[in-house]
């Protein structure tokens, strides 16, 4: 039969052990009127199995998919138990979509990020759903574990916009606020409900009859009365009557108790099985999950493996979870039953179970599930040490949403001051700023308390947090300096205190060279960077390597700005892409983390004119910075965007993105470091855009410090020019030209002697104006930068150069050609972000693009419906990177897709 | 809504032995009949912790009813007192 596959995220985070692969555990007797009943209605989009405890939903599923020639693909997913995180569960739902894909073999697994972007998830599930090309049956087992507000809302997502022949199934003790209305009114959806799942007499009958049990027909309808056909107290009732002496009597006399059917039921069950059976099924029902080394553990005697198998072959409650059959739950109504059991007869042992449970956990490096057994065995200080010892790492895993439970699970008003740096974390990970500081603040002070080695670490990671505070604020210079220290290896006496160190060092390093590449501290900052991704790679953190390479890709922005330099620009972009491959590999391509990579390359681009790569790049900067509200990578996207526009000549638009930009600097509570850049741009855009006044009054109110910088004298030249005084232009670029004025790299030098052409022409100087001309050519060549000429309008000042004077003739050529817009220079083909191919599908509703058929004659034309249309645009809209059809079709266009005859 | 705890009663089917009552340890226990009515005062997230347990341990929930000084109590003559 088919394995039901248990997606489960590998990564290091991912609580829950192995990828399980549950079998079908033998069955009793073959319900199929159930099964046919479920048959019917997963022919609906949507079918729901809503009944409570112990009414044998998952049975009825494993009955279902364990069939024997059961078409199609299962992608199922079991929710935890009390799961409050939701990317665990997205991680879970995306690696058991791709299984049954087969998009798993060769990938990397899907891996958590400490900033999860819940939204997008559910648009990856959906894209491998609609590329699978169908025949899939999503199947979400104990949904109402799922206990995360932010989960639902994405699900109906997911559930109401499912692609043509994918189905789903959910099963859950409770109806789930889900949106389902929309499905329920088209008559797709289907539900299954506890009346349904109950048990017939003749089933009742059935089922004795196949456990060999003799019992008459009367005591059989007795049983049936007595359980209300409820699955769990028949499967129970068969347990304790397997091999009972007086079936007849035992029936008679659970018929007469008044006690619940569970209770009773478990008891019996429970005192018939030997005493090590017993003891072992009480002593470990406090875990989620059990393997035989656990159970082990938590006894005191060997053998319990053995035992699991045993009871799971018995059918008693027990399930194996992977296919070797080492770990095993339990039914949850059964542990939940036998752990009030365990409280009631061991209640002074219950605490000692779960330190050694922790501590086992601890070793196998689950820290979150030791953490939640040491709350439970009420050693709160001893469970706050272990959060801040490990919030880092956590945070790594893509756990921030459980360290937030376990959080709320500390008893109110008994505040430990461990806590303090955990809170710092998750205020600064919500963008609480000031009380992100106060709780820093409380976490310093009692850091001094503490023994020699956890004080150098828990100052590692409070220093690490000050940066990131301090760059959310825009406070760099100073932290800089008190936090060097995070530069030099964190060192402890055990492995543990070395891995801990390791994930502290690599955050410090990347928070540390990120803090130098924006207040360009340059050589540090790459070498702190290509540090961290060093050490990221070696501890297996893509994630931290990926950001180390974006910000490394940032920093070399400036390192190359500084002269003329043949290999700066095509060393960023190496640089770039690098940074942006790695993280396609782990599908962050779109995530904040590799923003300053997509941007840098963006930027990279325009200053050499490849104006429609760039824009392409910026497009996805836009959506990876969806989720960040970090004012400084904002401001850098703002800026990018108002250089793009200027440089095509759209003064207007450009001066908008300027002006935005402008406005987030003055958020910051310093300066960054391109501060003269963006200022001067924005007086240029403003005067160019035909508001020179407002440029002028902007000007006027800057400090001295600025108004002297060589970015801000081009910007008043501009303003002179736009004025009509082309002498006083001249004079404000002078300190530029000779050297004196401070400037932030070469591209202002260039920028200066384009402006001093454009004033000698218009003084009727054409010979100084070759000449500056001449020597910004000169300048720019060895970059092949474009950006300074395309801005300053420059085009009739090049053409005015003589061809045989010149010494640049080819970029001189180049450059026109591009001022005049025809197509850039030819941009390397990687330059543009990689199209993910399109599905046969799609191509066939790609072709219908260029016409003015709509959506729904399109579906008639293809004989498909309306919705798969609808998710193929999507997904070409998604694959191409563009937001609407038109754009779609000049994308399709030059990627040659729309060429007649190409059919796959 | 008022946030202080108030007196509710909550009525399940069947009898709850001691093992089934060690999830209720906030809740005084009487037998009705076939049916258990566990009595205490909750504010409103202890009430919805008692749901959830009773759903967890798949229990009939039959009824819940916050009690009022001048209400009945769910059984004649079995007047709730302060």
């Amino acid at each position: 039969m088919p394995g039901l596959v248990t997606g489960a995220g590998r990564g290091r985070g991912y609580q829950g052990g192995p990828l399980t692969v549950t079998r079908a555990a033998p069955r009793l007797i073959d319900r199929g009127d159930l099964v046919a009943a479920l048959d019917r209605a997963a022919v609906s989009k949507v079918t729901v199995i809503s009944a409570p405890a112990g009414s044998g939903k998952t049975s009825l599923l494993r009955a279902w998919a364990g069939r024997l020639g059961q078409p199609g693909r299962l992608a199922l997913v079991q929710v935890q138990r009390g799961q409050q995180d939701a990317q665990q569960f997205w991680l879970a739902l995306l690696g058991a979509v791709r299984h049954a894909t087969g998009a798993d073999s060769g990938a990397e697994p899907p891996t958590a990020t400490p900033e999860f972007n819940a939204p997008a998830m559910a648009g990856r599930v959906l894209s491998e759903l609609a590329s699978a090309g169908g025949g899939i049956t999503l199947v979400v087992d104990d949904l109402h574990e799922l206990n995360s507000p932010e989960a639902l809302p994405q699900l109906t997502q997911l559930l109401t916009s499912l692609p043509p022949q994918v189905h789903a199934i959910l099963t859950t003790r409770h109806d789930v606020p889900l949106r389902l209305h929309q499905l329920r009114l088209a008559g797709e959806l289907a539900e299954i409900r506890a009346v349904d799942l109950r048990f017939s007499e003749d089933e009742t009958r059935e089922l004795l009859d196949a456990s060999g049990i003799a019992l008459s027909d009367s005591g059989a309808a007795l049983l049936h009365q007595r359980t209300e056909g409820w699955a769990a107290g028949l499967q129970l009732a068969v347990l304790s009557l397997a091999g009972h002496t007086d079936p007849e009597r035992f029936v008679a006399e659970f018929s007469g108790s008044d006690r619940t059917v569970a209770e009773y039921l478990i008891a019996e069950m429970l005192e018939r099985q030997p005493a090590d059976v017993q003891d072992l099924l009480l002593r470990t029902s406090l875990l989620d999950r059990v393997n035989g080394e656990l159970a082990d553990l938590l006894t005191g005697r060997p053998g319990s493996a053995r035992i699991l198998l045993d009871l799971e072959d018995a059918n008693a409650f027990v399930e194996s979870l992977d296919p070797e059959r080492t770990w095993f739950r339990y039914h949850h109504l059964f542990a939940d039953l036998l752990r009030l059991e365990l409280r009631r007869r061991l209640p002074e042992e219950v605490p000692a179970l779960h330190r050694r449970a922790a501590g086992w956990f601890t070793v196998q490096g689950q820290v979150a599930e030791a953490i939640r057994h040491t709350q439970a065995a009420g050693d709160w200080a001893e469970a706050a040490r272990l959060l801040a010892d490990h919030s880092f790492s956590l945070t790594l895993d893509g756990q921030a949403q459980t360290i937030q439970a376990l959080l709320r699970a500390f008893p109110p008003g008994a505040d430990h001051p461990e806590l303090a740096l955990v809170r710092a974390m998750d205020d600064l990970a919500q963008g609480r700023l000031d009380e992100a500081a106060a709780h820093m603040t409380v976490a310093e002070a009692h850091v001094r308390t503490m023994p020699p080695d956890r004080q150098r670490r828990l100052r590692v990671a409070i220093a690490s947090l000050k940066l990131s505070l301090a760059r959310r604020r825009g406070d760099l210079a100073d932290v800089v300096e008190q936090v060097r220290f995070l530069a030099s290896p964190v060192t402890g006496p055990s492995d543990e205190d070395i891995a801990l160190g390791s994930d502290l060092r690599a955050v410090a390093l990347m928070n540390l060279g990120t803090a130098e590449a924006w207040s360009l501290g340059l050589p540090d900052a790459e070498r702190h960077l290509r540090e961290g991704a060093v050490l990221a790679r070696e501890i297996g953190r893509p994630y931290l390597e990926v950001g180390c390479l974006a910000q490394f890709a940032f920093a070399y922005i400036f390192h190359g700005a500084a002269t003329p330099n043949v290999d700066a620009f095509a060393a960023t972009r190496q640089r770039c892409r690098e940074a942006i491959e790695l993280a396609q590999r782990y599908g962050w391509g779109t995530e904040p983390v590799i923003a300053p990579a997509l941007l840098t390359l963006a930027g990279n681009l325009i200053m050499t004119g490849e104006f429609d790569g760039a824009e392409r790049w910026l497009q996805r900067s836009e959506r990876a910075l969806q989720t960040d509200a970090g004012p400084d990578i904002r401001l850098l996207l703002h800026q990018t965007a108002g250089m793009l526009h200027a440089g095509r000549g759209r003064h207007r638009e450009a001066l908008e993105e300027f002006t935005e930009a402008e406005r987030l600097q003055s958020q910051l509570e310093r300066s960054q470091a391109l501060a003269t850049q963006l200022t001067g741009w924005l007086l240029a855009s403003q005067a160019r855009a035909g508001l020179p006044g407002e440029a002028r009054a902007l000007l006027a109110a800057l400090d001295d410090e600025g108004a002297d910088s060589g970015e801000i004298r081009n910007a008043r030249a501009v303003i002179c020019l736009a004025d009509g005084d082309p002498a006083a232009a001249l004079a404000a670029v002078a300190d530029v030209l000779d050297g004196t004025a401070p400037v932030l790299g070469y591209v202002t030098v260039v920028e200066a002697h384009l402006l001093a052409g454009l004033a000698h022409r218009e003084l009727g100087d054409q010979r100084a104006a070759n000449q500056a001309a001449e020597r910004a050519l000169a300048l720019a060549e060895s970059d092949r930068l474009v950006l300074p000429f395309a801005m300053t309008g420059s085009a009739e000042l090049l053409e005015a150069l003589p061809p045989h004077q010149t010494a640049h003739a080819a970029m001189l050529a180049d450059i026109l050609d591009i001022l005049h817009g025809s197509s850039p220079a030819a941009e390397e083909q990687s330059s543009s972000p990689p199209v993910e191919e399109l599905s046969p599908g799609e191509l066939r509703v790609l072709r219908y693009l260029p016409t003015n058929l709509s959506r729904p004659e399109i579906a008639a034309q293809l004989s498909v419906s309306l919705n798969t249309v609808s998710t193929h645009l999507r997904s070409i809209y998604a694959k191409l990177q563009v937001r609407n059809r038109s754009s779609a079709v000049q994308r399709a266009r030059e990627l040659r897709l729309l060429a007649a005859g190409r059919t796959r | 809504m008022d946030p202080a705890p108030a007196p509710y009663t909550i009525r399940i089917n069947g009898h709850l032995g001691a093992t089934l009552l060690a999830a209720f340890p906030a809740l005084a226990p009487q037998h009705h009949g076939a049916h258990t009515v566990l009595t205490g005062l909750l504010d409103q997230s202890a009430l919805y912790g008692v749901l959830a347990e009773i759903e967890a341990l798949g229990l009939e929930l039959l009824e819940i009813r916050k009690l009022t000084p001048d209400c009945t109590s769910p059984e004649p003559g079995d007047r709730y007192s302060p």
